[in-house]
């Protein structure tokens, strides 16, 4: 079936990787049944395009990490279904940009490669979590927190001895060989409202203090800081069309992944319990204007 | 505020802060207007208008100033080896 997206591109004139965005709508914007919106257009007029971005998924293109085409997205308050920077992309391809603003050949493979993936790509929501043949283990729906207010802002903190923390604040709950991990509530009030969730790849080995995911709110990219060791075996699926899921519970309805642990005897020399993770965050939360 | 230990050690003894490639950065100052821990200073008059000033003060493993670097200038330490180190230093300690 033929794509309808609404294609966002940052469109940045004076970048390489700003006119290869624009490359890449065009490439989609040919080939599917998608709809172009001008970055410069729509903060004129937003009108022209609303009936395109409710309709559609919308897909950001940001030529690179100023986020120019998210950070609108987010000031216009739209819901993004998929995201694409391009230095990243040349980056995970070992491809190099050139600096001319005039497309050689090999920023136009490059673009060529990434519109080819985004009209190939199943939406996220068709995507089926692959967790076969993976043991299931429960976790708890409900946990007991501590809570430190400041201001109008409320920091809860779980309770429990399953529960470790990393000072980047993150947490793992451990059941056995298996650990869940999220972001505390310190990481969603800093960010405020999450629209963005790039999940960490199931099979991955993640070190501890490894990198596993990222979210991203219009005000910053939040790199998700393992607590644990291990290989993902789960990832939460629902933040992907949900990611505000974050903002409402990063402990039980906004979990992000689940791990097989591979060292966590050893992790833990490197981990926080609650009552000193909570003395931390209180002076975090005393010293910080959220 | 920044922290004055990591995990129990001291912060100076952690080598984790930013490294700018000058032949990349383009002193936009995105870096310098995200970051809260003071890590960075600007210099206009000087020929690196953009320093690490505040090593220490930058959290150990966050990279989030570099996500949202542009010209994708700024870069960090391996955490691999950082952790190992952490762990050394922590057991010399005991």
């Amino acid at each position: 079936m033929s794509k309808r997206y609404a294609l966002l591109p940052c469109n940045g004139l004076d970048k390489t990787a700003g006119c290869i965005s624009r490359e890449i709508a065009l490439k989609v914007e040919e080939r599917s049944e998608s709809e172009i919106i001008c970055p410069v257009f729509f903060r004129v007029a937003e009108a022209k395009y609303r009936q395109s971005t409710q309709d559609r998924p919308l897909v950001v293109i940001d030529g690179c990490q100023t986020r120019c085409a998210s950070k609108l997205a987010a000031e216009k308050n739209l819901k993004i279904a998929e995201k694409i920077t391009v230095t990243e992309e040349a980056k995970k391809r070992g491809q190099q940009i050139g600096a001319s603003l005039r497309l050689g050949s090999n920023e136009l493979a490059l673009a060529e490669a990434i519109a080819q993936q985004l009209l190939a790509e199943e939406s996220k929501k068709e995507k089926e979590v692959k967790r076969a043949g993976e043991e299931v283990v429960a976790f708890p729906e409900k946990y007991e927190y501590e809570i430190y207010t400041k201001d109008k802002f409320i920091f809860r903190v779980p309770k429990g001895e399953q529960f470790f923390f990393n000072e980047n604040d993150c947490w793992a709950y451990v059941i056995g060989h298996r650990a869940r991990v999220g972001v505390t509530d310190f990481v969603q009030q800093s960010l405020s409202d999450i629209m963005f969730f790039t999940p960490p790849t199931i099979g991955a080995e993640v070190e501890q203090f490894g990198e596993l995911g990222n979210i991203e709110s219009g005000k910053a990219v939040f790199e998700i800081v393992s607590p644990v060791s291990g290989k993902v075996v789960a990832v939460n699926d629902e933040l992907v069309s949900s990611p505000e899921r974050i903002n409402d519970n990063p402990y039980e309805k906004g979990w992000i992944a689940e791990l097989e642990l591979t060292n966590f005897e050893n992790d833990r020399e490197l981990l926080l319990d609650f009552k000193s993770y909570f003395n931390i965050l209180k002076r975090k939360v005393d010293s910080f204007h959220v | 505020m920044s922290e004055d230990t990591f995990m129990g050690v001291p912060r100076e003894k952690i080598d984790w802060s930013p490294r700018i490639d000058y032949s990349k950065c383009n002193y936009c100052m995105e870096c310098v207007k995200f970051c809260p821990h003071q890590v960075f200073e600007v210099r206009e008059h000087e020929e690196k208008k953009l320093i690490v000033k505040n090593p220490q003060n930058c959290i150990v493993f966050c990279r989030a100033c570099s996500k949202t670097c542009g010209p994708d200038a700024l870069s960090f330490p391996d955490k691999g080896e950082v952790t190992r180190k952490i762990k050394e230093l922590r057991e010399e300690m005991k």
